[in-house]
Parts: structure tokens; sequence; C-alpha cells
């Protein structure tokens, strides 16, 4: 066993921090550091000086343009993302959709999509969800019925990510109606100018503007944008989401925020509040060694699976019990809340700085426990696959 | 960065988990557990030969030069079975501190522990000391001939079988480690059995006479002897737990898929399965705290000690909620004293209570 990183990894580490420090565009940096809401033109910014760098097929293969990078180097990358504050690569087109179409896609629909997901041309959001199917994705309905060359599209899909800056969407959809439901669904790939196309806003409880409705109302789309076979959707769907399992923990963000923490802490002497905060850190602690021993078997040749579900889980309760730490801290100054127009005539709110923020963050991490496979789901996935119950 | 165990130490992990399987089911454990030794001094023979007492020790001293991953997979084995032979209290309490020490009659004692032919256990909890293991109000003083000991010990774990003592005390101010004979006169041993089946001794030192050959060791290296050797020790002991978690997690899936009501397997029950799912992340994340503290055992000082403490924190409280989970699903049955499951929970709090509870440690952690 061995803690240490070989020297060509710390060679690496320096010219990702190379880049945060040099090519990270400033203006990002500034808003992020400063808890400003960044805009769609500073998200585009952000991604494109990435991929500037060659660097937005961290995860892909070198074959269609990724960096081919070991596990290790990933995990430093998106560590000292995470450790520099900066927000979280958007994964909907570079870690969903684009294994999608490199796996499962044909050689045209490779040379369509992928240099601009590679160039940030092309703003991803992803049409799983459904007001009728959440943790249950497999019972959607959204239709794609087969008109000549097309197919018509009918339905609606619910808590799509910044579906209100997005070019396409990558659905899933029901082309068949079978006995076994996750038989009839099919991976389609929409534009989202397509006439039909409507984006709803769904405000979530600290008054941000994230996720949306999206309904589709006869909505043509070719059928050569259908990914694979028709039918075997749910097929390409269980691929994605294994490939997203790395990064999810977000212990790096954690750690960052949880540096923050300890800093005003130590201001408060609030003895109770540093045991709190003692013991998420070493919570911390043990979900970094979690996901290293994953990274250390899959380096070594082996397959993790459904252990890494645990990623999810403790990385999501310790991001929420960090929001909920802050709001501790704040003590009385909790009360006050900016919502998303700011604070009306207060230029700056009272109380410290950290305590306006601190109900909005922890209310808007409470979506971290429930998507992406909702805590619970994954612990029936660890009982099943793991426990073998 | 590489967190994989090498061949050997997988081959180590093989043997040992074989010698447990075959060799120390729960009846036979029952049954040393009843025997007036407490332990069976043929499987401690056979641990002689095999390699295992001698594992940790410096290859000067006649040993295989081991670090912390090798016990640590010996002690996580130990665990899943509630081994109950002096490994920790003989080998590594007093083992370390011998092997670890300038002390000129080391490699000899070493001789005679690694044989199995003796035991030694460590005496350095009084009263009052209150998980300061350096604090001590025994006395060395000088005498015509030597010195004498004078002071009363506590808690010494495998007290009543051992043939010697390594005492701390404190001479002109200064701690001081030094070894006796058990039998020496003024030694006193009230033995007390321990709520995980073993035993611990109360050793009252009355006016025993001890030479200048006997001082292992004074001063700082007294200290960090001390301090280095519980430290690994706190880390063994986690180990084990982590050992202890993973067969309670175990044992009770396999007995809620045996365990028919309303018609069917009580394991359907997804309360319980999330309760499952939540014992087995609680070893595995004490799992990661152990290669964090295994890794860092190079480290310096306080980097090493904040992982220790870090570990300790959590495997006091994550075992004691596994152990507990495990005796509430296995129903009534969990709370028979027949069953193996309630002697995982008492060998869970044991090790909470040793060097150290999950309370102290966090504080430890907090203020380091």
């Amino acid at each position: 066993m061995e803690i240490n990183f070989t020297d060509a990894d710390i060679k690496f580490r320096d010219e990702v921090r190379a880049y945060l420090k040099n090519d990270y565009p400033a203006h990002v940096r500034d808003k992020q550091n400063n808890g400003i809401e960044l805009t769609k033109q500073d998200m585009i910014d952000y991604h494109k000086s990435i991929s500037a760098k060659g660097w937005m097929g961290y995860n892909w293969p070198e074959e269609y343009g990724g960096t081919g990078w070991s596990s290790t180097q990933i995990y430093i990358f998106q560590t000292e993302f995470g450790l520099a504050g900066c927000p979280p690569l958007l994964a909907f087109g570079v870690s969903m959709v684009g294994p999608v179409i490199y796996t499962f896609g044909n050689d045209e629909q490779k040379a369509k999509y992928l240099p601009d997901i590679l160039n940030f041309d092309t703003w991803w959001c992803q049409g799983y969800s459904e007001p009728g199917s959440g943790s249950d994705l497999a019972s959607l309905k959204t239709k794609a019925v087969k008109d000549g060359d097309d197919y018509i599209i009918n339905g609606s899909k619910t808590w799509t990510t910044l579906a209100q800056n997005a070019d396409w969407i990558f659905c899933l959809v029901r082309t068949e109606t079978t006995q076994i439901k996750q038989e009839g669904i099919s991976f389609i790939l929409i534009d989202m100018k397509t006439p039909g196309i409507e984006v709803k806003p769904i405000i979530t409880i600290d008054g941000e503007h994230e996720v949306n409705s999206v309904f589709f109302t006869d909505v043509r789309v070719p059928a050569e944008n259908l990914i694979g076979e028709e039918g075997k959707g749910w097929t390409y769907a269980k691929f994605l989401l294994a490939h997203e399992r790395f990064g999810i923990a977000g212990v790096a963000n954690s750690k960052r925020s949880l540096n923050t923490l300890k800093g005003i802490v130590k201001e408060l002497d609030n003895e109770e509040l540093a045991r709190k905060v003692a013991n998420l850190e070493i919570n911390l602690s043990s979900l970094e060694f979690t996901e290293l021993r994953l990274l250390s078997a899959l380096e070594n040749g082996a397959h993790p699976g459904a252990e890494s579900s645990i990623l999810k889980i403790r990385g999501t309760e310790i991001q929420q019990e960090l929001t909920e730490l802050f709001v501790e801290a704040a003590g009385e100054y909790a009360l006050i809340y900016p919502g998303p127009h700011g604070h009306g005539d207060n230029a700056k709110p009272a109380g410290p700085e950290y305590a306006a923020q601190s109900v909005s963050k922890y209310l808007n991490m409470r979506k971290t426990s429930i998507y992406g496979g909702s805590n619970e789901i994954q612990k029936n996935i660890i009982s099943k696959h793991v426990l073998g119950v | 960065m590489n967190l994989n165990y090498s061949d050997e130490q997988q081959m180590l992990r093989d043997q040992v988990q074989k010698f447990c399987e075959s060799d120390y089911s729960f009846n036979k454990r029952e049954e040393i557990l009843r025997s007036e030794l407490g332990y069976d001094a043929d499987l401690w023979k056979l641990f002689s030969e095999l390699g295992w007492l001698s594992l940790p020790f410096s290859e000067k001293n006649g040993g295989f030069g081991y670090g912390p991953v090798e016990l640590s997979v010996l002690f996580e084995e130990f665990g899943k079975v509630l081994i109950v032979e002096p490994y920790l209290s003989t080998i590594v309490l007093s083992g370390t501190i011998l092997d670890k020490s300038n002390y000129t009659n080391s490699a000899s004692l070493l001789e005679e522990i690694t044989s199995g032919s003796s035991q030694i256990s460590l005496a350095y909890l009084e009263d009052g000391s209150k998980n300061d293991h350096t604090s001590t109000n025994s006395n060395l003083s000088k005498s015509d001939t030597g010195y004498v000991l004078n002071g009363t010990k506590g808690l010494v774990l495998n007290g009543g079988n051992a043939d010697r003592f390594i005492v701390s005390a404190k001479k002109d101010d200064e701690l001081t480690l030094l070894i006796v004979d058990a039998d020496k006169k003024g030694i006193s041993v009230n033995t007390y059995p321990t709520i995980d089946g073993q035993s611990c001794a109360e050793i009252t030192f009355e006016n025993v006479d001890v030479a200048e050959s006997n001082i292992i060791a004074t001063g700082l290296e007294a200290v960090e002897l001390l301090d280095n050797t519980i430290s690994l020790a706190t880390l063994c002991i986690s180990a084990e737990s982590i050992g202890c978690m993973t067969a309670c997690y175990l044992k009770t899936v396999e007995y809620t898929k045996g365990r028919e009501q309303f018609g069917q397997p009580i394991s359907n029950f997804q309360v319980l399965q999330h309760k499952m799912v939540d014992m087995f992340i609680e070893s595995e994340v004490c799992k990661s705290l152990l290669f964090k503290a295994m890794l860092e055992c190079e480290s310096e000082a306080e980097t090493k000690f904040k992982s220790v403490s870090a570990l300790k924190a959590q495997i006091g409280k994550s075992g004691k909620a596994v152990a507990q989970d495990a005796v509430q699903l296995h129903g009534g049955m969990g709370v028979s004293d027949e069953m193996s499951i309630g002697h995982y929970l008492k060998k869970l709090i044991a090790i909470d209570a040793l060097f150290g509870n999950s309370n102290y440690h966090l504080t430890k952690y907090s203020q380091l």
C-alpha cells in the first residue's frame, strides 16, 4: 500500500493547478468565491476555457477526442477543481449523452454530436423523469410514434435541470407498450428548437429556477436521431448511470466548505458546534478514503459495482449536513432570506456574510438525497447486489 | 497511490481466515472461555508455530518486521470469530514496547513470548489517570540495592496469566517503564472477568525490589514508547471491531433470510433491508478510516494520532450501532446467550471502552 501519488501523477496535478491559476476565467472565479450566481454566459465561458485546454473529454477515450486519462488522473482533475471552488462541470453532455453516443451511436451521430460536446457548442439537458415516474423510471409514458422518417413525440418530462439554457435534450421515450415495461423504451436526441416543445420553470424551495417541466406536443423528430436500436433505451440508460459514479461523492467541494465552516466555528467559540464539525470532518475523511479504495480497486482491474452507491449516500448526507451546520452557525441571522431577487433595498444584509446564504444553500441541498436515484433507492441497490437480499 | 493488499498480505489473510473458519467455532470459543486459563494454550502454541506471534517485531529480534497493515489483517480476521487469545496484551502492548525500546534484554524476552512459553502484560492504567496513559502515581524510588516500586495498577489485560509485568512509574519525576516478574515479593494480583469474556487484573506493588537492569526506558523515550504502542494497539482493536461488524451484518443477513414470519423470510421487508445496508455502510466507512490510519502510521505524530483518534471515535459509535441493530434483527434470539450475536455486541462495547472511548477520541480529535 502506498498513500502518495506517483511522480507522473504529481506532474499532472501541477498541470491542472496551472490551469486553475492562469486559465480559469477570472470573472467566474470571482463570482464563485463571493457566492454570486453564475449566468448562462459565465457557464459557457468556463466550459469553453476547459475545451480550449483540450480537457472537456476528461473521461473519454482518446479515439473520440477525449483525454484518455487514467481513473487516477480523472480523480485528481476533479479533486483539484473542487478544492479550487470551481463549479462542477455540467454532466449532461460530456458525462451522460456523450458516452452513450460514442458507445451505441452510429458514425454519422458520432461525427455530428461529439465535437460540439467537446467544444461546448451544444448545451445538453436530460429528459428522464416524468410527473408520474421518478424512482420507478421505467414506468415513463412519453410516447414516440413512428411516422414515415420521423417520430411524433407526445408527453412531458420534469425536473429537467437548466432546460431553459439547453440547445438539445436526450430523452427516454416509449416506442412500444410492452408487458415488461423496460422493453419498450428508446433513447432519442431532440433539438430544443423543434416546434411543439414548451419549457416551464419549476421554482424550488430555495427560490431558484434551476429545474423545469418540458412539454412535448406533436413534436416531429427525425428517426435518425434515435440512438442504437429501438427498444434498447433502457440498456443505454443503465450504462449512462454506471458511467456517472465517480465524482458523485463531491469530496473536494465538501472539503472546501468544511474549511470555511471551521474558520467560522473557531470565531464563534462554540464547543458543541465544534464537536459536530469534528464529527463531520471524520465522516468526510472516511468518504474520501472510501472513494480512494474504489479508485484503487478500479486501477487494479477490479470492477467495483454497487459498493459505489455508498459514495452517493454518504456524499449527499455530508453535503446536506454541512449546510445544516452553516445554518446552525448563523444562529438568529439564519432568519434573513435573500431569495432569488437579492436583498431588496439593503445592499448588505445584517449579520455575518455566510449567514445570508446559509438557508438558501441548506434548502438547495435537500435535492441531493432525492436526485440521481434517491438514497432509499441506493439502499435497495446495495441490499440486492451487495448483501444478496 | 495504491490501497490494495499485496499478495503476501492476502496470503496472510487467507491463512488466518482458514484457521478461524475451521478451528474456532463459537462452541469451541465457549469451551475455551470456561477453562481456567481463559484461552487455549495449545492454540497459542499453534499461533507461535504459524509465526503469528512474531509478526510485528523487527528482524533483529527474530520477527518478520511487519507493520500495521499486516496486524490489521490479523485482527480483522480475529474479530470475525471473537478470538480470545491474549495477542493484544502480550504481543501488541508488551511486545511492541520491548521491540521498539533500546532495552538490552528485549531480544531474549521477545524470544520467550514469541515461542509461546511466556505472557507479559502492560500495567499502565491507574485510578484517576483518565485516559492519559502517561500519567502515573506509581513511584520508583532509590534503595540500597537498586529501586523499590510502589503503586496500584488497574485494568491490566490478561494480568492474571502474566509471568511478567511492564509497569509505568515515576522515577525522579520522569516517566519510567520497567519490567518485573509476576511472582516477586510484594506483588498482589486480583483478577476480574471482562465483558468480552476475557480477564484483567488489579495489581498492587508494595515495596517491590527492582534492579537497574529491569528499567526499559525513562523520560521522553518512555513517553514515546507508550504513546506509539497505545496508538498501534488502538489501531489493532479498531481493525478487530471492523471484523466484528462484518460478522454482524453477514450473520444478520443470513438469519433474516432463514427466519420466516407472516409467510415469508423477514429479509423481504424493506425496513430490515435498509437497516442491514446501514450496518454494511457503517463497517465500510470504518474500514476506510482504518486505511487512512494505517497509511498515516509513518507520518508525523500529530497526523498519525489524529487519524487514529478519528478511527477510534468512529468505530466506537459505528460498532455499537451495528451490533445493536444485529441484536434487534435477530429478535428474541439476539438476546439469548447461546447465540453468538450478543457476544459481538459485548466485544464491541469492550473495544469502545479500551484506550479511550468514542467520546474521548472525538474530543481529542477536535483539539489536535
